[in-house]
């Protein structure tokens, strides 16, 4: 974050769509903001779609995709939704950008669609969504709603990669597995390697999220009272 | 904000309109797509029963160049249809005497007139999920030489063992359907690490998922059972040319 | 009979919704800091799960399957709307808990004010729109899907209401600072997974 403020003065001169109030919306999400281990939101898919890097990726990317429009649409529309559907026309919109990302997926990444398989349609669900919407969508304009859609939604793939990386890497021996960069770090350097069937299993994820927050909230100080 | 009924009424409406249509489209658009895309997969897991695929090898060509797609019924007799169309769960549905059967029939890579391997596809609803799989059979009609499992897996990349460990694949190969002339399938027993090698319908199971295994073993017994008239046939045909 | 019973074991103890999908926990986290909250809220999931997965087992074969819709008249017998299941499904769910919400207040104010808080809240449970998604992923007839639906519900609320007694004493231990509240949870609830992989293999 320390770069933000450092180029702050010819970004102002020059282009107020990236003003360092709309680059905040960007970087923030990305650690002390971060939607899931601060916000505590969409921790669902988080959990489940990481012991590989290749479908995390995927689905980063396409949240990221629906946060940003979703926000985008709702924010373009915001005056006209009558508050009693509210819910409804929100759920609707993020439904459409899911759906439309699921068929994309079938037609041109057809093996990542099927290992996501339920993931993809639960990104309707996902809090960080509905969240954003609620929290800043609803409420703002559309370039910034679409840059804070876009942010979390890094935020939220930060998290995800982390994870991925750590889980595949320690549990399989691998990194990228899958895709044309596939590495088997451990058998490169000779060193023996099984794998570690905790990572693998959904709670090694949860015991491993649990120490990244407590790693972060080391780091950043922040406090909660339980 | 407070509207009338009738604004939030019309609102809903042309929102669904919108929505519809914008779907609608799109899932024009990418049908095409995504109907290649399942053709694909379906053609490389037939090939997957008795070869490799290399990054390099372009399955549809080798597919186009190998096999041989018709449908039989349970008298394995040659009816007229198109396996590709042969939606394998609806068939088995039927009773199994009603059932069209598809059957992929692979050429010897060096002498294309003579056959190598009979593929079958079996599907089959376990307790939890479906089971399917392709069977490639050796022109004897009678040992295995491969499979190929497909099972819906709910965690991405974990998947189950049945369908991502290449270990429980090769169990099957060398296994045969039938004793004299009785069919029997082969069975994956429950436990894992003993040796099957010297029995030749039993393969070791895998620990921990004793009940997909049960789901495996009672679809490949029905499957067989389907196709039992057909193999046999084929393996008349076999002897009859080894004579 | 007895596969009606499995799929009931499956659902409440192997695949546990939170233990094994870690689906809905956004307000699994949330709700959890007393035992009864979490029991509230836990009924409003059984109860919404419960008849919702069904509900879109009927709009799903009798809808949007491919010639799903032939009862209505023959020229349908080629429709295929199966890609409409998502945004259909998340109706069915909004509408439902919206409903079912208006009919307690009417109703029954008392159990309104202990349950129809969640109502709302629940439309976006992760847990809710994947139960149906996985039922439309499984071949289940509609018998299992309800058994499917209620277990998966009864599996969630064992969760939730087990998780929050384990957290309201936590408030006697003395944690490390920056670990309180979600670090923690995180580190129980996966704990708590690996002892519900115990389960796995159950059946009769």
């Amino acid at each position: 974050m320390s770069t933000d403020v450092l180029d702050l003065k010819e970004e102002k001169k020059s282009e107020a769509l990236f003003s360092k109030k709309n680059r905040q919306l960007l970087s923030n999400p990305l650690d002390s903001d971060n939607p899931v281990t601060v916000q505590i939101l969409g921790i669902c898919s988080a959990l489940a779609v990481t012991v590989q890097m290749k479908p995390a990726i995927y689905m980063a990317f396409g949240l990221t995709f629906v946060t940003a429009f979703s926000n985008l649409f709702i924010s373009m529309i915001r005056n006209s939704i009558p508050s009693r559907i509210r819910i409804i026309v929100q759920l609707a919109v993020v439904s459409l950008w899911v759906i439309l990302v699921d068929e994309l997926l079938r037609a041109y990444a057809f093996d990542v669609s099927k290992q996501l398989s339920v993931f993809v349609g639960l990104i309707i669900t996902n809090c960080i969504v509905m969240g954003r919407l609620e929290a800043y969508a609803m409420a703002n304009k559309p370039w910034p709603s679409f840059l804070d859609g876009v942010g979390n939604g890094l935020g939220y793939s930060a998290i995800l990669l982390i994870l991925a990386t750590v889980r595949e890497l320690f549990g399989q021996g691998s990194i990228m597995k899958g895709t044309p960069l596939e590495v088997h770090p451990f058998e490169a350097m000779n060193l023996p390697f099984t794998g570690n069937g905790v990572l693998m299993m959904p709670a090694g994820a949860c015991i491993l999220i649990g120490l990244l927050i407590w790693a972060q909230r080391a780091r950043n100080g922040y406090r909660e009272e339980a | 904000m407070q509207r009338s009924n009738l604004y939030i009424l019309i609102y809903t409406i042309v929102l669904t309109v919108v929505c519809g249509v914008v779907l609608a489209v799109t899932k024009q658009l990418l049908a095409p797509a995504q109907k290649m895309q399942i053709e694909l997969d379906r053609k490389k897991n037939i090939l997957l029963t008795f070869m490799e695929l290399k990054e390099s090898d372009d399955p549809l060509k080798i597919y186009s160049s190998r096999v041989k797609e018709y449908v039989i019924n349970f008298e394995g007799e040659k009816v007229e249809g198109n396996a590709g169309d042969i939606n394998v769960e609806k068939q088995s549905k039927k009773p199994k005497k009603e059932r069209l059967l598809p059957v992929y029939e692979i050429s010897s890579i060096n002498d294309s007139s003579k056959t190598e391997f009979y593929v079958i596809q079996t599907w089959g609803k376990g307790l939890w999920d479906v089971i399917s799989s392709f069977v490639s059979v050796r022109s004897d009609g009678n040992t295995i030489n491969g499979v190929v499992f497909n099972h819906k897996a709910e965690t991405p990349g974990l998947g189950a063992r049945i369908k991502d460990d290449p270990n429980v694949y090769k169990r099957y190969k060398g296994k045969t359907i039938f004793e004299g002339d009785q069919l029997v399938s082969v069975e994956m027993k429950k436990g894992e690490g003993k040796d099957y090698s010297d029995k030749p319908h039993e393969i070791d199971g895998m620990s921990g998922a004793t009940l997909t295994g049960k789901g495996v073993n009672a679809m490949l017994l029905e499957y067989t059972e389907c196709y039992q008239k057909f193999l046999l046939k084929r393996r008349e045909m076999y002897k009859m040319a080894a004579h | 009979m007895e596969n009606l019973v499995n799929i009931g074991i499956k659902s409440i103890f192997i695949d546990n919704m939170i233990f094994a999908y870690f689906l809905g926990m956004c307000s699994f986290l949330a709700v959890s800091k007393k035992v009864s909250t979490a029991i509230g809220l836990g009924i409003a999931v059984v109860f919404v799960l419960g008849f919702t997965v069904p509900l879109n087992w009927l709009v799903q074969h009798f809808f949007l399957n491919e010639g799903a819709m032939a009862w209505v008249s023959a020229s349908f017998k080629d429709v295929d709307l199966s890609f409409l299941s998502f945004i259909i499904f998340i109706s069915v769910i909004a509408a439902f808990t919206q409903l079912t919400e208006m009919g307690v207040e009417k109703l029954s104010p008392p159990l309104y004010a202990s349950l129809g808080i969640f109502l709302p809240l629940i439309a976006v449970n992760c847990s809710i729109l994947g139960g149906a998604l996985f039922m439309l992923q499984r071949p289940y007839t509609f018998g299992e899907a309800t058994v499917f639906g209620f277990g998966s519900g009864i599996g969630w609320m064992l969760a939730i209401v087990s998780f929050a007694a384990i957290r309201e004493k936590l408030k006697y231990s003395n944690v490390p600072k920056p670990l309180r509240g979600l670090g923690l949870a995180f580190l129980i609830v996966g704990l708590m997974s690996f002892a519900f992989q115990t389960f796995l293999g159950i059946s009769f």
